[in-house]
C-alpha cells in the first residue's frame, strides 16, 4: 500500500553501477597538459604561505623572488619574452599544497619557486616530478634531499649543513661541551633538532637536556627551568624567528647563563626585536647569508629590497631572491622551455649568489657550506673561521 | 518516477570527468572526500544528534591507518585499506564511551579533546612521520587500471560514494535511522518507548567511525601523503560548516553543504584570510535565519507561500475501540513495596506501598508536589529507588533500564508531553510499533531486503494504528504543529504502539476541553477492555471519580488513603490535603522536573 522509501533507497546505486560499467569503455582525461609555447610570457609559479602561522615566512620569500623576477622582466626578460609571476597561497597546509600543485601542473608554469615550509615541499614533490616541472624550494629539511627528485632543488643548505657548521664551531674552535637543547616538534624545529644531535654525537657529545615544547608554544619556563638546573654552557635553540626570540628572552629572564646558539631565523630581524638587545647579545648563529654588508652582491641586493619594499632585506628574501636567479639563468640556457631540459639546466647552473656559490649535486642541494657569526649589540658580527 | 531521475544524474556522474581538466576533476576528488565525510557528521550529529567533533580524527585515522600499514609494514594498498576503515571504526567504538555518560556540549569539549590528542600524537610520533607526514604512498592497484589517473580515481570514488550515500540514505529511512532520530529529539521519551540508548549512540558513532575511515582510505590513495595540518582543529570547523550549510538533518543536505563548500574554498583559495572569515559569516548566518540548511529552504520557503493560503483544517476523527480481549496476565500487574526516594536532602517518597492488580484503573492523585510523577518516574524506569521495591507481575524490576521495561510491557505518557518534534505523527508511532532488539542490526548490511519487509510490516500497523486513534489526517504532519488536544492523542497512541500491558498516564487530561476528557475517559476504558491495566495521574476529580477502579491519595510523599473513589474522598485528611492546597484544580507545573537521567 505504501511505496517503501526504503525499497526506492536501495535500487538506487544498483542504477548508478550499471552505468558505470556501460560507459567505461575510453578513459577521460589524457589530454596532455598546455602551454609551453615558444611565445607569450613565460609562466612562473610562486608558492608560499601568505595567510596563516608561516605567513610572514611566505611573505619575504615572495618579496625576494618578486624583487629578482622585476629586475629580469625590466632588463628585457628572457629572449624577449617576459616572465610571468603568479603568487598562491598554500596556507602552511600539505593539502591545499597538493592541490595548488595539481593547478601549476595543468595551469602551463613552466618551473615553481617555494614553498618556505618544508612539509608542504615534500607532499608537493611527486605531484612536480609527474608533471616534469622543476621546483626549487626554500625549505631546507634534509628528508627533500632525501627525496632525490630530479625536478626539485633547494635554494639553501638543508639542516644537516647549518648544524654541522655550529656543532664544529662550539665544540671543536670554542671547546663548549656542556650543551642543552630546545627544539619544537614542527619540520624545521624537528630536523634542527635531528641535525644538531647527530653533529654532537659524533663528536662524542651528549646533551645534558633535549627539551621539546611545540611551534605555538608562548611559555617555555617548565622546559627552560629544567634547563637552567643543569647549568649548561651552551642551550641551542631549534625554532621559527619568533618563538626563538621568546624561548631567548624567557630564558635570560629565568637566569639562563648559557651561550644561546641556532641557525638562520637567530640572525633575523624578528629574533632580534622579540628577544630584545641584552638577551641576544654573544649568541652563535649559524647561516649562510649574515648580513647585508658582506659583499659588494649583498649591499646591492639590500639596497634594491629597501627601495622596492621599504624594508630591510634578510635571510628569507635572499634566500629566494638567489633561487629565482638561478632559474632565471636555467630559463636563459633552455630558452624558456621547461621539463626535463630545464632541470637539467639548473643542475648545470653555476651560479655566484648571495648565499655562497651554488653547485647543484644529485640530491638538488646547490650551498653546503654557512658561517658562523656573533651578534654583537645587535649586530651579526661573522667569526672568521680558524 | 523518483527512480526516473537517478539515471541522467547518474549519467552526468559518468560523464563528468569528459569535461574537465587535471585540476579540476582534483578539485572534484577532494569535494567527493569531504561528501563522504560529512555523511558521517551528518549521521552522528545531524541524525543521532550526537556532538562529534572528532569526525577529522576518524578521517585522519583512516588516511594515517593506511599509510603506516602501507609504506612501515609493506602492506598492499587494499589491505591496508580494510584495515584502516575497522581501525576507524574501532576508534569510533572508544570514542562513543563518553557518549555514554555526557551529551550536547559537553560531548563536544570531549570529543574536540580527543580530536586534539589525534594531531598531537601523530606529530610527535617518529612512526607516524611527525610534522613532515608520510609520502610516496603507493598507488591503489585495480586490474591494470591506473588510478595515478584522477580521471579514474574519480571513477573509484564515486562508486564508493554512490553505495556510502545510498546505505546512508537507507538507514536514515528504516527503523533504526527513526530510533536515532527520535532520541535526538527526546532520548527519555525513545528509551520509554524501547529504544536501547546506549547502543544506539555507539552505533551512531561507529556509522561516523566507518565514513571517516573510508573517506580517510580514499584521501590517502588520492593525494598519496598525509601529514598532520589535513586533519587540523581548523579543517573540522570547516567540515562542521559544510554540515551546518548544507542542513544537519538531511543526508542530501550534507552532502550538499560539502561539495558546495569545497568548491568555494578552490575558488577563494587565494583569499584564504577572508575565507575562513566568510564561512564564519555564512554559518551565523545560516544558524539565525535557516537553521534547517541548504536542505530545509524548499519546505521553509514553501511553509512561507502557504501561510497565506487557507486550507481546509484537517479534523481528529473519533477513537475507534479495539476488540474486547481477556486480561493480559493473572494477578497483580504492579506493586510498589516501601518505595523512598530521596534528592539529596529532599524526601520526594516516604515509604510508599500499592498494588495495582491486573485489569484494573488505578488513580493516584493528590496536591502538587506530593511525589506522583517521581512514582511514575521509578515504576518506568527512570530514577532508581533509594529504598523500597518495585515489583512487575511479582518480578523485582528496579533498577531496570527505561527501554528494558518498555520491552517487558510497561508503556507511559508524559506532563508535560514529549513527542519527537522533528519526526512526523506517523514516525512517532513507528519508533514504538518497532520492538525489534538492537542486536538485530547486523540485518542492515547483510539483509537490507528483511529491513524493508519488515519496515513495510510496521508501516501496515502504523496505518492502522492512525486510523484507529482517527489521526490518519495528521499522519504526516509534525506533532509541534498540531494542538494540544491531538498531541495528547498522539502520545497515548504512541504508548500504545508498544502492546503494553501497563501503561502509565500522567496527567492526559491536563488541557483538554470538556468534550475531550469525555473522549479520554472512553478511550481509557475501551483500552482497559482490550486487557490493558491502567495507572492515571489525575487532577480532573471528576474524571478520576467515573473513570478509577481504585484511587491511591499521595501527600508529602506519602500515601494517605486508598480505596474506592467515593470512599476516599469524603476522608478528612484527603481533603485536608486538599484545602490546604487550593490550587489543586489547576493543570499546569507539577512536582520535580521530569526525571533528569
Amino acid at each position: 500500500m505504501f511505496p517503501s522509501p526504503l525499497h526506492r533507497i536501495l535500487t538506487a546505486p544498483a542504477a548508478v553501477l550499471s552505468l558505470l560499467v556501460l560507459t567505461s569503455c575510453s578513459a577521460p582525461g589524457e589530454q596532455a597538459g598546455a602551454g609551453e609555447s615558444g611565445t607569450g610570457p613565460i609562466k612562473v609559479a610562486n608558492v608560499n604561505a601568505q595567510s596563516g602561522q608561516l605567513s610572514s615566512l611566505g611573505k619575504w620569500e615572495n618579496k625576494g623572488v618578486k624583487l629578482a623576477i622585476d629586475e629580469v622582466n625590466k632588463s628585457g626578460g628572457i629572449n624577449g619574452r617576459q616572465v610571468q609571476l603568479d603568487l598562491f597561497d598554500d596556507q602552511g597546509d600539505p593539502t591545499v599544497g597538493t592541490n595548488l600543485g595539481r593547478k601549476i601542473a595543468d595551469g602551463g608554469y613552466v618551473a615553481m619557486l617555494g614553498t618556505a615550509e618544508s612539509a608542504v615541499t615534500l607532499a608537493m614533490a611527486p605531484i612536480l616530478k609527474d608533471a616534469k616541472i622543476p621546483n626549487i624550494t626554500s625549505g631546507q629539511s634534509p628528508k627533500l634531499a632525501g627525496l632525490k627528485s630530479p625536478f626539485l632543488f633547494l635554494n639553501a643548505p638543508t639542516s644537516v649543513t647549518y648544524d654541522e657548521t655550529l656543532a664544529k664551531y662550539l665544540v671543536e674552535t670554542k671547546g663548549l661541551k656542556k650543551i642543552a637543547l630546545i627544539s619544537n616538534n614542527g619540520t624545521y624545529g624537528t630536523g634542527e633538532h635531528d641535525a644538531f644531535l647527530a653533529s654532537l654525537k659524533t663528536r662524542g657529545v651528549t646533551p645534558l637536556a633535549d627539551e621539546v615544547v611545540t611551534p605555538d608554544q608562548k611559555d617555555f619556563s617548565a622546559a627552560l627551568t629544567g634547563i637552567r638546573d643543569k647549568e649548561p654552557e651552551v642551550l641551542f635553540i631549534g625554532a621559527e624567528e619568533v618563538e626563538s626570540g621568546l624561548i631567548a628572552k624567557q630564558a635570560r629572564e629565568l637566569g639562563v647563563k648559557a651561550v644561546l646558539a641556532g641557525g638562520a631565523p637567530m640572525g633575523t630581524e624578528p629574533y632580534l626585536t622579540t628577544a630584545g638587545q641584552d638577551a641576544t647579545e654573544g649568541a652563535v648563529v649559524s647561516s649562510p647569508y649574515l648580513t647585508n654588508d658582506a659583499t659588494e652582491a649583498t649591499r646591492a641586493f639590500a639596497a634594491a629590497y629597501k627601495t622596492a619594499y621599504g624594508e630591510e632585506a634578510e635571510v628569507h628574501g635572499a634566500k629566494a631572491y638567489d633561487g629565482a636567479r638561478i632559474l632565471v639563468e636555467a630559463l636563459k640556457a633552455t630558452g624558456g622551455a621547461g621539463g626535463q631540459k630545464l632541470a637539467d639546466a639548473i643542475r648545470a647552473t653555476k651560479y655566484a649568489g648571495l648565499l655562497g656559490d651554488f653547485a647543484y649535486d644529485e640530491s638538488g642541494v646547490g650551498i653546503h657550506a654557512t658561517q658562523i657569526a656573533v651578534i654583537k649589540s645587535g649586530e651579526l658580527v661573522p667569526e672568521t673561521a680558524s | 518516477m523518483r527512480r526516473l531521475a537517478l539515471i541522467p544524474l547518474a549519467v552526468a556522474a559518468v560523464l563528468l570527468p569528459y569535461g574537465l581538466d587535471r585540476y579540476a576533476i582534483h578539485v572534484v576528488d577532494v569535494a567527493i572526500v569531504f561528501a563522504l565525510l560529512g555523511i558521517g557528521l551528518g549521521l552522528v550529529m545531524g541524525v543521532a544528534g550526537q556532538v562529534n567533533l572528532a569526525q577529522i580524527a576518524f578521517f585522519g585515522i583512516g588516511a594515517y591507518a593506511c599509510a603506516i600499514l602501507t609504506t612501515r609494514a609493506g602492506l598492499g594498498f587494499w589491505v591496508a585499506a580494510a584495515l584502516a576503515v575497522l581501525v576507524a571504526v574501532a576508534v569510533g567504538l572508544v570514542v562513543a564511551i563518553p557518549a555514554l555518560r555526557v551529551q550536547s556540549h559537553y560531548l563536544g569539549i570531549v570529543t574536540l579533546g580527543l580530536a586534539l590528542a589525534f594531531i598531537n600524537w601523530i606529530t610527535n610520533t617518529p612512526e607516524a612521520g611527525g610534522s613532515e607526514g608520510i609520502s610516496d604512498l603507493p598507488v591503489p592497484p585495480m586490474f591494470g587500471i591506473d588510478l595515478t589517473s584522477e580521471h579514474l580515481f574519480y571513477y573509484l570514488e564515486i562508486v564508493v560514494f554512490a553505495i556510502g550515500l545510498a546505505f546512508a540514505l537507507f538507514v536514515v529511512a528504516s527503523p533504526l535511522g527513526r530510533r536515532m532520530r527520535a532520541m535526538r529529539d527526546d532520548s527519555l521519551a525513545a528509551g520509554a518507548l524501547g529504544a536501547d540508548i546506549p547502543l544506539l549512540r555507539v552505533t551512531a558513532f561507529v556509522l561516523s567511525g566507518l565514513y571517516g575511515g573510508l573517506a580517510g582510505v580514499l584521501y590517502a590513495g588520492l593525494i598519496r601523503y598525509v601529514a598532520p595540518e589535513t586533519f587540523s582543529v581548523a579543517n573540522m570547523f570547516l567540515l562542521l560548516a559544510m554540515v551546518i550549510i548544507g542542513g544537519r538533518q538531511s543526508i542530501l543536505g550534507c552532502v550538499a553543504g560539502a561539495v558546495a563548500l569545497s568548491l568555494l574554498r578552490e575558488v577563494l583559495a587565494d583569499f584564504s584570510v577572508y575565507a575562513q572569515l566568510g564561512y564564519g559569516t555564512v554559518v551565523v548566518l545560516m544558524v539565525v535565519f535557516a537553521p534547517t540548511g541548504l536542505a530545509g529552504l524548499p519546505r521553509l520557503l514553501r511553509a512561507r507561500l502557504s501561510r497565506h493560503r487557507s486550507g481546509e483544517r484537517a479534523e481528529l476523527r473519533p477513537f475507534t475501540p479495539d476488540d474486547p480481549a481477556p486480561v493480559q496476565g493473572g494477578g497483580d500487574m504492579l506493586e510498589v513495596r516501601g518505595v523512598s526516594m530521596r534528592f539529596k536532602g529532599l524526601r520526594a517518597l516516604e515509604e510508599v506501598s500499592l498494588t495495582v492488580p491486573a485489569g484494573q484503573i488505578r488513580g493516584v492523585v493528590g496536591p502538587n508536589g506530593s511525589g506522583k510523577t517521581t512514582l511514575f518516574n521509578i515504576v518506568s524506569g527512570f530514577y532508581v529507588a533509594t529504598a523500597g521495591r518495585v515489583l512487575l507481575e511479582g518480578d523485582d524490576v528496579g533498577g531496570v533500564a527505561p527501554y528494558r521495561l518498555a520491552r517487558r510491557g510497561v508503556a507511559r505518557t508524559f506532563q508535560n508531553l514529549r513527542l519527537f518534534g522533528d519526526l512526523t505523527v506517523r514516525e512517532n508511532l513507528l519508533v514504538a510499533l518497532d520492538h525489534t532488539r538492537t542486536a538485530w542490526t547486523w540485518r542492515y548490511v547483510a539483509l537490507p531486503h528483511a529491513v524493508v519487509r519488515h519496515d513495510r510490516a510496521l508501516r501496515d500497523q502504523a496505518a492502522r494504528l492512525l486510523d484507529r486513534y482517527g489521526l490518519t489526517a495528521f499522519a504526516d504532519a509534525q506533532p509541534r504543529s498540531l494542538p494540544y488536544g491531538i498531541q495528547r492523542r498522539i502520545e497515548i497512541a504512541r504508548a500504545m504502539a508498544l502492546s503494553p500491558r501497563l501503561l502509565l498516564l500522567d496527567e492526559p487530561a491536563a488541557g483538554l476541553n470538556g468534550e475531550e476528557v469525555l473522549r479520554l475517559a472512553e478511550m481509557v476504558r475501551s483500552l482497559r477492555a482490550s486487557g490493558v491495566t491502567i495507572v492515571i495521574i489525575e487532577h480532573n476529580m471528576g474524571l478520576v471519580m467515573s473513570l478509577c477502579d481504585q484511587v491511591t491519595v499521595l501527600s508529602g510523599g506519602r500515601v494517605i488513603a486508598d480505596g474506592l473513589p467515593g470512599e476516599v474522598a469524603v476522608l478528612p485528611e484527603v481533603v485536608e490535603a486538599y484545602l490546604g492546597e487550593p490550587a489543586y484544580l489547576s493543570d499546569d507545573n507539577e512536582d520535580a522536573p521530569e526525571a533528569a537521567r
